[in-house]
């Protein structure tokens, strides 16, 4: 047979091979078998020297011929395989998207922070600083420079918790002490009225103690976001402007504040607030007794002792402060049932926030 | 306090709107805690008035009438409709206004009202008598109201026999509205109408008697410390009869929650109640000494003495206290709190000596604090009774005693009053200024000045209202806590309504708001606590003082525990010193609960004092537990038991967020933390600042806590993670040639630690060595020697300026072999 013939007849096989092979792999194979390096179709390259020299450009001419239709072919089957085969690879490694990824775990922040992050965040909006103050203070920061001396009988308002003065000073009345753990965060606002320059625009959130038994609504510790503002022209009218502002922001746009007069030593004049209720929306209902309103917290407009003692003019300056507890705000927007919750650490409770 | 609304309406008008009056209660500062109704009910039972009036036509004495009952009947229409009712009474014509019980309605004694009919007739109600009604016998006829009586209403409110209680809420600056008469002003000025004070017309009914001794010879006081007591009154009452109280008087009380216990005490309650003038009754015959005179001094306490008080407890007082006394039978009253048991009315004292006096609202609060005993009396004294008008609030007394328990009022040689008083410290009236305009700007609000002086004027206060801006004001002595003009505009502001103020948001050019450097701190480390998958959470800063040594971990020499004078109890009695205690309870308390995954931390204060200190020291810690594992099995992860590098990567996190310089974990022997498992437990440092801890909780301390281990816990100081923050963080060039990655394995003996190995690695590899990598820690006695480890590094050799040879990286790499066995007498693993 000429090697023409050899070569088409070659050619033939390769291509029906090439057309029947079913994977990439045997794709291979046949281009190693045919083209590559000891290919038939190489060998006839190969072989060239041993063609007569006048068959030598025909038989070179058919050989290339072939190589390239070979070529040819493997190229594009091999496209069509691959194509098919990443489509079936693709279609092996389909998961089910509804099972769990592959999470980092992270934390919590606890409720309590959360909300006191929370109230600071828009108090830092309307351009207050974030202050902090001591937890054990003396006699004179928790009531008497807030206007409440000694016999005082606001004093009976709250149960203090008193601390074993180690400097050999006694106190006036039995079983207390001048140093306390702090009823309120109010002495906040003596440390900065002595401290910081005016105007003063602060809150300062922290943990306050009280004689209190816990129980689902009470703690001997919990925590108040005391507000202080001392400037020029202060009025009343901005005090119920800035806890209304408030009260809208962290519990919503629809809520309403209502204010009611009250009494502090620290404040005059003082009124707490009740936020309306955002069960009822104001109709009344169970969380809220039926009154349609939930105490949030008390303010008023610094007393003139206060600043005096201070030594800030109040014919100049006047001011307001507010003191909020958190613990109320907190389960005034999350509902939860039992304070107590917030001191045991259970992992379901705080994965919850 | 409690106020019976029957009680109050005697002297001003209440309005009929009873949850809008509680609202307005609340919103002008009287808190309204609870609201309680009183009485008879008398449901179905209403007004009505007779239209027709027919003989019944089979019967000779009954009647049949249509009776208009208001809307108390409808038609299928829902308009009113009068109702038919058969009546036998006689004394009634058309016309008459009556009473009426409508189907449903149940009477005293039983009888039950329905639709029935009466010799044919169908009777759809009664007509009632006051016997029926079991209002008196009077069974004459049925009863019949005034003319004007309105028609359809229930009768129980028509007849006012039920009553509303309120229990309000007194502010300690309102000593005014401790009464029935202070609160009657009180609602007078919410609503700018009348009150009125029955205490003249009471006082004037008062008549000493000019018989016997007078009481100017039988009573005399002596008060040597005026502060203590501005003023002290007496009169006596001879021949009274200690008995039961009038009905009338019984109900007062009793509407208020007070309970009867005779007829002088009870007026003395009364009047105490009706005007906020605490009295005190002695029996004289108890008082007097042998001559017949009771020499009253109102003075210290002397140290030692005792007094048995009313409620029988036997006190010993100080001389802060303040005691009526007399020189023979010594202290006989704790001035302003209680009296004492041995000169208390009896039912067989026949003469009274009344006190009504005022006394320092101080020492009364501090007595009732010291001993642990408050009562009506002290309650009002310690915020304040007003001197002026004792005198006639004990007349007013005296005159109601006489009433109910008979007697004569003694007379006195000096006066008409057949008085003794002893009034050493007159409380002046103040006189406040009010400037209208800066009322008005401190509120942001333009209240007009006629309102403001109606209000001035309703609380009590004289208004000279001159032109100008100016108002000259005289307050009430009554008003201990109207001191300034601020106080006054709290007045006026509370009145005229909070509610109309228009909310405004301060001004303020140039403000902006700022957090500290330490809150910011805190952000940082919460959010890498958080990202560490730890949970943060709050415990008590109270503890128990054996937490210390159940833990194993002691204070500092002179440090100490900060100790509660009252705590709540004992396991609560100290300020905690460590935040693990309560974190370890907290991991007890899920364990126990079944979850055996805890990641938990806390920022909290720890405290400490010394001996001589006042103010404990506080410093704030953070601090966490790690226990069981971070995550539950999954269908691709296998959970991995928490351990101490947990803790620690935990820790090291915090490095790396907070920029820490120079940190070294050390190990930490058992001695310095016995709390923690030796072993497995390291202090952190950062350059020269000791962080704190990281390590397992030592098996001891667990048990201790009832915690199941291995607990894995760091505590560090946050104020010093605060001050070593480094919050630059200066710029590094991306490295822009390849680099030559080199595993080289080094066995060492065990002593040899990652850290030398490290740090030895690092110095001996050159600039071109760019960072170093632990990834293998292998034991084998066979392979490699006991005692020995092998420990495998990731070396990653690059340059910033070239691309390295393999030349370069070989000689660095053996330089590096030679001087880390050098140093170490490590073995070349190949």
């Amino acid at each position: 047979m000429a090697i023409t013939e050899e070569l088409t007849q070659l050619q033939a096989d390769t291509l029906a091979a090439i057309a029947a092979a079913s994977t990439t792999a045997e794709l291979e194979a046949i281009r190693v078998a045919v083209v590559g390096k000891s290919g038939t179709l190489t060998a006839y390259l190969r072989s060239m020297g041993s063609v007569p020299k006048e068959e030598r450009a025909q038989v070179g001419k058919a050989v290339n011929a072939a190589r390239v239709a070979v070529e040819e072919a493997l190229a594009s089957a091999k496209d069509a395989l691959a194509a098919a085969e990443l489509e079936q690879a693709i279609d092996a490694a389909a998961v089910d998207v509804t099972l769990p990824g592959r999470a980092q775990v992270i934390g919590t922040r606890h409720l309590i922070n959360r909300m006191i992050d929370e109230i600071s965040e828009v108090f830092l909006g309307l351009g207050y600083s974030v202050g902090t103050g001591p937890e054990v203070e003396t006699d004179y920061y928790n009531f008497e420079a807030l206007n409440a001396p000694a016999d005082h009988p606001s004093r009976s308002m709250q149960d203090t918790f008193y601390v074993r003065d180690l400097s050999g000073a006694a106190a006036a009345v039995r079983g207390e002490s001048d140093v306390l753990l702090r009823t309120q965060t109010s002495g906040v606002q003596v440390h900065a009225l002595e401290d910081e320059e005016l105007p003063i625009y602060i809150i300062a959130p922290g943990k306050v103690y009280r004689r209190d038994v816990a129980d689902p609504s009470h703690l001997p510790q919990f925590h108040q976001i005391e507000g202080l503002v001392v400037d020029r022209g202060i009025t009343f009218g901005d005090l119920k402007g800035t806890l209304d502002f408030f009260c809208k922001q962290v519990f919503g746009p629809d809520r309403k504040t209502r204010f009611r007069a009250h009494y502090f030593p620290f404040t005059e004049p003082s009124a707490e607030v009740d936020v309306s209720c955002g069960i009822c929306h104001g109709e009344g209902c169970r969380m809220c007794k039926g009154t349609g309103w939930l105490e949030l917290l008390g303010c008023g407009m610094v007393d003139p002792n206060v600043l005096e003692m201070s030594g800030v003019d109040p014919e100049i300056y006047s001011g307001f402060a507010f003191g909020m507890g958190v613990e109320r705000a907190a389960c005034l927007k999350y509902n939860v049932p039992d304070l107590r919750m917030l001191l045991e650490g259970d992992m379901r409770f705080l994965r919850q926030f | 306090m409690k106020v019976s609304l029957k009680w109050l309406s005697e002297y001003v008008e209440v309005p009929s709107n009873l949850k809008a009056f509680c609202d307005r209660l609340d919103l002008t500062g009287t808190g309204v805690e609870a609201v309680e109704t009183l009485g008879a009910t008398f449901d179905h039972v209403v007004t009505a008035q007779v239209l027709t009036k027919e003989p019944h036509p089979d019967s000779d004495h009954m009647w049949v009438c249509t009776v208009d009952v208001g809307e108390c009947n409808l038609d299928e229409a829902g308009n009113p409709a009068p109702v038919t009712i058969v009546c036998g009474a006689q004394n009634f014509e058309a016309g008459d206004h009556i009473v009426t019980a409508l189907p449903g309605a149940e009477l005293p004694g039983g009888v039950k009202i329905k639709k029935s009919k009466l010799r044919g007739v169908a009777s759809a109600g009664m007509n009632c008598s006051a016997r029926e009604l079991g209002l008196s016998s009077d069974h004459s006829g049925i009863m019949i109201l005034p003319e004007d009586a309105p028609v359809g209403v229930a009768f129980a409110e028509y007849a006012q026999l039920t009553d509303t209680v309120l229990d309000l809420e007194i502010t300690p600056n309102r000593p005014d509205c401790l009464s029935m008469v202070g609160m009657a002003r009180e609602v007078g000025a919410m609503y700018r109408i009348p009150y009125k004070n029955p205490l003249s017309a009471m006082a004037e009914k008062m008549e000493p008697v000019r018989e016997g001794r007078a009481i100017d010879s039988t009573v005399s006081i002596t008060i040597p410390d005026p502060d203590r007591c501005p003023r002290y009154t007496a009169r006596i009452i001879r021949g009274v009869k200690i008995g039961p109280s009038p009905d009338w008087l019984v109900e007062r009380l009793a509407s208020i929650g007070q309970r009867s216990i005779n007829n002088v005490v009870d007026v003395t309650n009364y009047i105490l109640f009706l005007f906020g003038q605490p009295l005190h009754s002695f029996d004289l015959a108890k008082v007097r000494n042998a001559h017949g005179y009771a020499n009253i001094v109102v003075r210290a306490a002397e140290e030692g003495e005792t007094l048995t008080t009313l409620d029988g407890v036997h006190r010993e007082l100080t001389p802060d206290m303040t005691v009526i006394a007399t020189p023979d039978a010594g202290p006989v009253a704790l001035a302003g709190v209680m009296g004492g048991l041995d000169t208390e009315v009896t039912e067989e004292t026949t003469e009274i000596l009344l006190e009504a006096a005022t006394f320092c609202p101080g020492r009364t609060s501090r007595t009732s604090r010291n001993l642990g005993l408050f009562s009506e009396s002290s309650m009002r004294y310690e915020r304040g009774v007003d001197d002026w008008g004792i005198d006639a609030r004990s007349a007013a007394a005296c005159a109601l005693i006489v009433e109910v328990a008979g007697g004569e009022v003694a007379y006195a040689m000096t006066n008409n009053e057949g008085l003794v008083d002893a009034w050493p410290k007159k409380t002046e009236p103040r006189r406040l200024e009010f400037r209208v305009s800066r009322f008005c700007a401190m509120m942001g609000a333009s209240i007009p000045r006629g309102i403001v002086v109606e209000i001035l004027k309703r609380l009590g206060c004289a208004v000279e209202d001159t032109e100008g801006d100016r108002l000259q004001v005289v307050a009430p002595t009554f008003r201990p806590d109207l001191e300034r003009e601020i106080d006054l505009y709290e007045e006026v502001l509370r009145l005229w309504g909070m509610d109309r103020i228009e909310p405004t948001l301060p001004g303020g050019r140039g403000r902006f708001g700022t957090r500290t450097d330490a809150a910011l701190a805190n952000d940082v480390i919460v959010a890498t606590l958080r990202g560490s998958g730890m949970n943060e959470t709050m415990t008590y800063s109270f503890a128990d003082p054996a937490d210390m040594d159940r833990l194993g971990m002691t204070l500092p020499e002179g440090q100490l525990a900060v100790e509660l004078i009252n705590p709540l109890n004992s396991e609560q009695s100290v300020m905690r010193q460590s935040i693990i205690p309560g974190l370890l309870r907290s991991v007890a308390y899920n364990q126990a609960r079944g979850v055996e995954d805890v990641q938990l931390f806390e920022i909290g204060t720890v405290f400490t004092t010394a001996e001589g200190r006042k103010k404990p020291k506080e410093r704030q810690k953070v601090a966490g537990v790690l226990a069981g594992s971070l995550q539950k099995a999954g269908w691709n992860t296998a959970p991995v038991a928490l351990d101490f590098f947990d803790a620690k990567g935990v820790v090291e996190n915090l490095v790396r967020e907070l920029a820490l310089a120079k940190v070294r974990f050390a190990p930490i022997s058992a001695d310095e933390a016995p709390y923690l498992q030796p072993g497995r437990a390291a202090s952190v440092v950062a350059g020269g600042t000791h962080l704190g801890w990281v390590g397992e909780i030592h098996p001891r301390a667990l048990k201790a806590f009832e915690a199941k281990g291995p607990v894995a816990a760091f505590e560090l100081d946050l104020g010093a993670l605060q001050k070593s923050r480094n919050d630059a963080r200066p710029y590094v060039e991306v490295p822009s040639f390849p680099p030559m990655e080199i595993d080289q394995a080094f066995v060492v003996a065990e002593e040899v630690t990652a850290e030398r190995m490290m740090q030895v690695i690092s110095s001996a590899g050159g600039k071109l060595l760019e960072s170093v990598q632990l990834f293998d820690v292998f034991r084998d006695a066979d392979r490699i020697g006991q005692g020995k480890k092998s420990m495998a590094f990731k070396l990653v050799f690059r340059s910033p300026e070239r691309t390295l040879t393999s030349d370069e990286v070989e000689r660095a790499l053996a330089k590096l072999q030679t001087k880390v066995q050098g140093a170490t007498g490590a073995e070349i693993r190949s």
